[in-house]
């Protein structure tokens, strides 16, 4: 152990919490809770205010709490609702009723080993509740909260269903991994990876079972996550048991898919007038007008059930749920179906209820369909772009029409049948905790987590497909993959009064996590002039059919990762008005390397509730807060075994070093602070947060080219790199209630992100955006992944050849795909038992390099009989067939959009009979719209096009296309 | 409280067996250099070192375009939205390239990862022959960065690789490498070709001493007697070991099955399949679409016009293991120039345009109409058709060092101003040496009458077009910055090196850029 100190101070803090003790003389009284429509409110919380010991409702509505002294106030709170105090009073039997709350102040906020009120936070945490959840069939729960919380980016990186979202939280500050923020399940911290590259790692969780999402933004929220927090924390909730009967809540969704946007290139008509235009012969005219994409795309059916079961008493609470989802992706053949059961149990054991145990198990399996791994959607995709709209598809006979060479490229239609791939992926994860309350206020809790899930990926492509890429004997390919991720976590919280007015919420902890990932692949290609043969079954089946010396096969398992914490925090709360937090975690990690095994992580934040002074007295304002926080936290995203020396076993016996290790390798550091308002005025009918962020990463982990001589399979090493990226903004968030009738309802809400983003310190530029060459830069000065490439003056209009400013080898910054800001607007309109919802997301600023019209539908493709774009046509300048194809500033557009993210209409008629109660049908359209200048398919794009690690930005390669979504809905409960 | 006591208990005995680890990390599917150590395995070590040779030089990717593009025999042409890769191929040919560049980036780092697995073996204890080997490897790969950067770095085993390497340049790194094979030689084996072997050490040696003024001053050699003596003797000793003749065709050196019938290799690089970039790409990279390529290099008509049309080193209707069975005994080895045909029904070949018939123009940017088809294709290697549709598995062994090179160089080292001497049957003078080769049955071109240098650097062109000597040669014969066809202009004296890249000289603040770069 490295940390004895460290030790020492946890145990001390331990015993301190434990001698600590009081007893008080106790009294008991009763009484009820409803909402303002007299319904009886089950599981709201009732704490005596002083001593901050509590009890819940039960389903009626009724609670009993001993309390201390007979004049005491007690807080009733829900989730929802707008907590009250009620002083006792002498009283034994209270009546409260709570009203719905349009500010959510006095929302329960998960915060990392703990929870708290959100008008006690000191952090920027934003917390997204069900019913403000985007509407529709999602596959995974990030997107229940795109556009709804300032400083959050999330982009769908294409439109195939399970593909992975790009998540920023407060700017773009990653140099390398993924930037993505730490996701934590119901305690349980995701591995992060995904088991097929592109998938999204939260794939396997049902939106329908997530209750709330919240969003930790700055170091002094996240700091007690230490190394792992540098991009931000997601902390998702799942729903869990409520006490009452068995309650079952049953949705169901059926809905349509179809392209959003197109790219625009030459029809028929068109086609044959540019092949006189460009006097490329009329060979090229083969009398057919075929719309290739219209051929390839498809009204794409999805259908989403789900039940949900819910009930429990004061001895223990469950729930269970299990779900189905079915969905068609726009291209034909492509499917993305999942199957998922979760069960929550929550127990309170001994007759004195100090032992409680809470159990989750989520097991989940999905499976796509189609042609859908690595590079096979984008073939299709280029295929249909460049296919000459002269030329059918089909051959009289209805085979397809191969001769791919003739009128070039793919034919999109023979790909997506005989390019196929078949993906399962299944996950379990559980959970089991038992805890130990010793006093009301002194509580134990043990959590031990496995999240494993295994991926068996299949991939075939048939012998008939006779281009180059593809080998005309055939192929099949099989992979499995192994994650794991097992958590041990032990905490002791402390929480109650110290002295007058003194409120203590403390925890400490240790925590220790394993991860392991191993896997292997198989792949043989089909014996020369025989193939697979025509027997129409699938490859995969019979690999071993193939060619045995066309055999490949592959095995691996990742050194073993291991991280072991420990961790505190504190939080002082005088009589609500004065609140201050501060947190330290302790990491260290086998993946450190020897000389740093350790790193620490404080912070520190404070909030004053103006409101709650004596002196405060202006009328109009509900609650004014101030925050500010200072924290540090770190990202250690680079692979195990990067500090010590690998030897690989490679093909035919060989050994040797593969990798260039660093022993001084260590966790990259942000330093971030916050300034922050939180408000709420007229009567709670606007609220809203401000928050100004500064956020600098240092130490930055970087994928570095190794010193020769080193390894020659080493591309890369890591170390960490002197320089700064500094990111800072302002997010302010707007609730407004504008009318707020019995009939008649508009609610509003806004989120803006103003964004910027500079780099300094760097000794040497970094180049990465593979697009032909490498198209961006990190460099000091200018924003992260900077365009930086030949600035294009046009063409020239003797020659039909571009012309660069500088020439064909000088090189500028020419934009920045970074947006400066982001735009979020969700209204809810309701009328009686109807309301319309819609939730817009924007971002602006941001440039986006448009790989396919530089390299698949340039001008010299109809030279080669292929389709050109619609611009490349239409631009007055003759352009040249050997006008080189080279990167340059003329492929990067405006990519700033406004999206009509989704539109939802509903009618609640409520209870309709006895049993079928809390009803609701409504229509939903995802993706209704987008507003933007931009050629591609969706401005709303991201395709991996990083170089030696080092990822890209706002690079769009040909990928699958988003889809706009309706569906048709129906929820009710039994 | 027993309750109490007892969770207590269960709690904090969960908390020991998973209590505090060291962290320290353990590895799987890979072994830690401790483990090596234990399991002393320098045999797959070695084989180690002799696979980081395989994509660097028979790949079409970094010594190839470095050697022969920026040369008068080959050219890497941009055909409209193909091959364009960001102007990095045609930089070779037009001397315009720059320490960006990805393939002198490629070509660096790979050398250096030869050096490096080179090294590293030697800290496990090999066996002496073992070590001559990796040495000998080891020397070869600093002899490539010694000739196209000048500098070469280098590491003691098991050093910290966070730690910048050491630069050894110029005369130092020329007489390290020669001490080295020195040192190594009477340890290597006598054979086969495909391992680091005696004649390999020897051919090695010449090489340095014949280019030994250049590596002093590359813009104005001033070759040394003594040094063209070496040479010579250096060469008799591997004429009178009589290991080595000539065969039977030209093209059986680069056949299929050049391991059994090219008499003439002296060192090879055994292609084995599984790897990248194989001998395959020597036909792939160039071949036409419609013939299972990729369409892109050729050569230049002023270079094919320098042999005579009976010049058996030109082309050749070539018939050897497993070709196809070409019916019009059409020209499938050597220059492909005009009509081209399917080799297993003679059909004339023909794409969505029209005929595919390869024409002698050629440019850096091809202006068109006609794209695809200007350049005459070299076929050094006859593809491996035995199982076709998989080019990349062929069975050619990649050719380092061949022994009418040997001839050739000590005529060059006579005319130099070296001391003739005479061994085995190939004359004692440079032109006799050279009219050997020429009228030998294999080539069948006229016997020369005079010499001149002017004349050796053709010949030699000649004999080793695309075997990667020709930029070497080109500077040692002065002719390396002067214009030529598709570079009608003296270049820059600093492209007589490659510039360091970028990125290394970022990392390693040892190594220095070279002039003017």
């Amino acid at each position: 152990m490295k940390t004895p100190n460290l030790q020492k101070f946890f145990k001390l803090l331990i015993v301190c919490m434990i001698t600590v003790s009081a007893r008080a003389q106790q009294k008991i009284i009763s009484g009820k809770v409803t909402d303002n429509k007299g319904q009886p409110l089950g599981g709201a919380t009732i704490l005596e205010k002083r001593t901050h010991k509590g009890t819940a409702t039960k389903e009626d509505g009724s609670f009993t709490i001993h309390i201390s002294d007979s004049n005491s106030r007690l807080v009733i709170s829900y989730v929802g609702y707008k907590a009250t105090e009620v002083a006792v009073n002498n009283q034994t039997f209270i009546t409260v009723t709570l009203l719905p709350s349009t500010s959510n102040l006095d929302d329960i906020v998960v915060i990392g080993y703990g929870t708290a009120r959100k008008k006690d936070l000191t952090g920027a945490i934003a917390s997204v509740q069900e019913k403000d959840f985007n509407k529709g069939n999602f596959i995974s729960p990030d997107l229940l909260i795109q556009g709804k919380v300032a400083g959050l980016q999330i982009i769908s990186n294409t439109g195939q269903p399970g593909d992975a979202t790009t998540i920023k939280i407060r700017g773009n500050s990653a140099l390398t991994g993924t930037g993505q923020p730490l996701f934590v399940i119901d305690g349980v911290p995701l591995d992060g990876r995904s088991l097929a590259a592109g998938n999204n790692p939260l794939n396997f969780l049902n939106p329908v079972d997530v209750a709330s999402i919240d969003i930790l933004k700055d170091a002094s929220a996240t700091a007690i996550y230490g190394s792992r927090a540098a991009y931000g924390v997601i902390i998702i909730n799942t729903k869990k048991g409520q006490v009452g009967p068995v309650k079952l809540d049953v949705t169901g969704s059926v809905g349509v898919s179809s392209i959003l946007k197109k790219i625009q290139i030459l029809n028929a008509s068109q086609y044959r007038d540019a092949i006189k235009y460009y006097g490329v012969g009329s060979f090229y005219d083969k009398g057919a007008d075929v719309d290739a994409f219209d051929e390839l795309v498809q009204n794409a059916f999805q259908q989403n059930y789900s039940i949900t079961g819910s009930g429990g008493n004061e001895n223990g609470k469950h729930s269970f749920s299990v779900g189905y989802l079915d969905q068609d992706g726009i291209l034909i053949n492509s499917n993305f179906k999942r199957y998922n059961a979760d069960v929550s149990t929550n127990f309170r054991l001994l007759s004195s209820k100090k032992l409680g145990l809470d159990l989750y198990l989520n097991a989940s399996q999905y499976i796509q369909d189609g042609t859908l791994l690595g590079s096979g959607a984008d073939f299709i995709i280029q295929g249909a772009l460049q296919w000459n709209p002269t030329q059918r598809l089909n051959n009289d006979d209805g085979s397809f029409n191969l001769n791919l060479r003739e009128g070039g490229g793919y034919n999109p239609l023979a790909l997506l049948e005989y390019l196929r791939d078949n993906l399962k992926i299944s996950t379990i994860l559980g959970s089991i905790s038992p805890y130990y309350k010793f006093t009301s206020w002194l509580e134990y809790k043990l959590l031990f987590s496995i999240n494993y899930s295994t991926s068996i990926g299949r991939h075939s492509e048939d012998q008939r497909l006779q281009s180059y890429d593809f080998n005309s004997a055939g192929k099949a390919a099989i992979n499995n993959n192994e994650l794991t991720t097992q958590q041990i976590t032990h905490t002791l919280s402390l929480n109650r009064e110290i002295f007058h007015g003194m409120h203590l919420d403390a925890v400490a902890g240790f925590e220790y996590m394993k991860f392991t990932n191993k896997g292997f692949t198989l792949s043989g290609d089909g014996v020369p002039g025989v193939g697979y043969g025509n027997y129409g079954l699938d490859y995969t089946n019979y690999v071993q059919y193939s060619d045995a010396g066309r055999r490949s096969i592959s095995s691996f398992v990742d050194p073993l990762s291991e991280l072991q914490s420990f961790f505190g925090r504190t939080i002082f709360n005088y009589k609500d008005v004065y609140l201050l937090t501060t947190t330290i975690r302790a990491d260290g990690s086998t993946k450190f390397g020897t000389n740093n095994k350790y790193g620490y992580f404080p912070s520190f934040a404070a909030a004053w509730n103006i409101h709650k002074e004596k002196f405060f007295k202006v009328e109009f304002i509900n609650a004014l807060k101030i925050r500010g926080g200072w924290g540090k936290t770190g990202n250690q995203e680079f692979p195990s075994g990067s500090a010590q020396a690998l030897y690989a076993f490679e093909d035919n016996g060989n050994i040797r070093q593969t990798n260039t290790p660093n022993p001084d390798l260590k966790w990259q550091s942000d330093r971030q602070y916050d300034i922050g308002i939180d408000f709420s005025i007229f009567n709670e009918r606007i609220s809203g947060t401000v928050d100004y962020f500064n956020k600098a990463t240092t130490n930055l982990l970087f994928p570095s080219p190794p010193i020769q001589p080193a390894p020659q399979s080493s591309t890369i090493r890591w170390i960490n790199l002197d320089g700064k990226i500094l990111n800072k903004g302002l997010e302010t968030t707007i609730n407004a209630s504008i009318v707020k009738q019995e009939k008649f309802g508009l609610d509003l809400s806004v989120n803006t992100t103003f964004l910027k983003n500079n780099l300094s310190g760097l000794i040497v530029p970094v180049h990465t955006g593979f697009a032909g060459g490498p198209v961006e830069i990190i460099e000091n000065g200018l924003p992260m992944q900077a365009f930086y490439t030949r600035k294009f003056l046009g063409l020239d209009k003797t020659t039909g050849f571009s012309v660069y400013e500088g020439g064909d080898n000088s090189f500028y910054h020419v934009g920045d795909p970074n947006p400066k800001t982001l735009l979020g607007i969700s209204t809810t309109i309701r009328y009686k038992k109807c309301s319309l919802i819609a939730n817009i997301n924007g971002a602006f600023g941001q440039d986006i390099f448009f790989v396919p019209l530089m390299n698949l539908i340039n001008a010299s493709e109809i030279n080669g009989g292929r389709n050109i774009a619609l611009s490349v046509y239409e631009d007055p300048v003759k352009e040249k067939f050997a006008n080189p194809v080279t990167p340059s500033s003329r492929f990067i557009f405006k990519g700033n959009y406004l999206k009509m993210g989704n539109l939802t209409l509903s009618y609640s008629p409520g209870d309709v009979a006895k049993n079928f109660k809390s009803a609701a049908i409504y229509v939903t359209a995802r993706n209704l719209f987008v507003v933007t200048n931009y050629p591609g398919f969706d401005p709303e794009v991201n395709t991996n096009a990083g170089v030696n690690g080092v990822p890209s930005f706002g690079i769009d390669y040909q990928h699958y296309p988003t889809s706009r979504s309706i569906i048709f809905g129906i929820n009710f409960s039994l | 409280m027993t309750a109490r006591k007892l969770i207590l208990i269960i709690l904090l005995s969960i908390t020991f067996i998973y209590g505090c680890t060291k962290l320290n990390e353990t590895v799987g599917g890979n072994l830690t250099s401790v483990q090596v150590a234990e399991n002393p395995n320098t045999a797959e070590l070695l084989r180690g070192v002799y696979a980081s040779l395989e994509n660097t030089f028979t790949g079409y990717t970094e010594i190839l375009p470095l050697s022969e593009f920026t040369t008068d025999e080959a050219i890497a042409p941009t055909r409209g939205g193909d091959w364009d890769d960001n102007g990095t191929w045609r930089a070779f040919h037009q001397h315009k390239w720059d320490a960006n560049n990805v393939h002198i980036h490629d070509c660096f780092n790979s050398l250096g990862g030869i050096i490096f697995a080179a090294t590293d073996m030697l800290q496990y204890k090999p066996t002496t022959q073992e070590q001559a080997e990796a040495r000998f490897l080891r020397a070869w790969a600093m002899y490539w960065l010694l000739d196209f950067f000048n500098q070469v770095p280098y590491r003691d085993p098991g050093e910290n690789l966070i730690q910048p390497a050491r630069i050894i340049s110029g005369m130092d790194a020329l007489d390290t490498i020669i001490n080295e094979v020195n040192a190594v030689g009477p340890y290597l084996p006598n054979d086969p070709p495909s391992v680091a072997n005696k004649y390999a050490a020897k051919v090695l040696l010449m090489k340095c001493y014949l280019n030994k003024a250049v590596y002093i001053n590359r813009a104005n050699p001033n070759f040394d007697a003594s040094d063209m003596n070496k040479v010579i003797s250096l060469a008799d000793e591997i004429i009178n070991s009589y290991k080595f003749s000539f065969s039977r065709i030209y093209f059986d050196n680069f056949a299929p099955d050049n391991g059994s019938i090219g008499l003439e290799n002296i060192f090879t690089q055994i292609s084995h399949i599984g790897g990248n970039y194989q001998v395959n790409s020597r036909w792939a990279s160039i071949l036409h679409y419609t013939q299972g390529g990729w369409n892109g290099f050729a050569t230049l008509s002023d270079f094919y016009n320098k042999f005579e049309p009976t010049d058996r080193r030109r082309e050749a209707a070539y018939d050897y293991l497993n070709s196809p069975p070409n019916p019009g005994h059409r020209v499938n080895v050597g220059f492909l120039l005009n009509q081209q045909y399917d080799l297993e029904n003679d059909t004339p070949l023909a794409d969505n345009i029209g005929p595919v018939i390869f024409t002698p123009e050629v440019h850096n940017v091809e202006p068109g109409p006609n794209l695809e088809m200007p350049g005459i294709r070299p076929i050094k290697y006859a593809p491996t058709y035995s199982r076709f549709p998989y080019f990349d598995a062929a069975t050619n062994e990649f050719v380092y060092f061949r022994f009418p090179d040997v001839l050739l160089m000590k005529a060059e080292a006579i005319m130099r101003g070296g001391t003739p001497t005479s061994a085995g049957p190939y004359g004692n003078n440079a032109l006799a040496i050279v009219n050997f080769i020429r009228t030998e049955p294999s080539r069948s071109a006229t016997r020369l009458t005079s010499i001149d240098f002017d004349i050796l650097l053709d010949e030699r062109g000649r004999e080793l077009w695309w075997e990667g000597w020709r930029r070497q040669d080109m500077i040692r014969f002065g002719k390396f910055l002067k214009p030529f066809e598709e570079k009608d202009y003296t270049s820059d004296p600093k492209y007589l090196l490659f510039p360091i890249p970028s990125e290394q000289i970022a990392v390693n603040p040892i190594l220095a850029q070279n002039p003017g770069y």
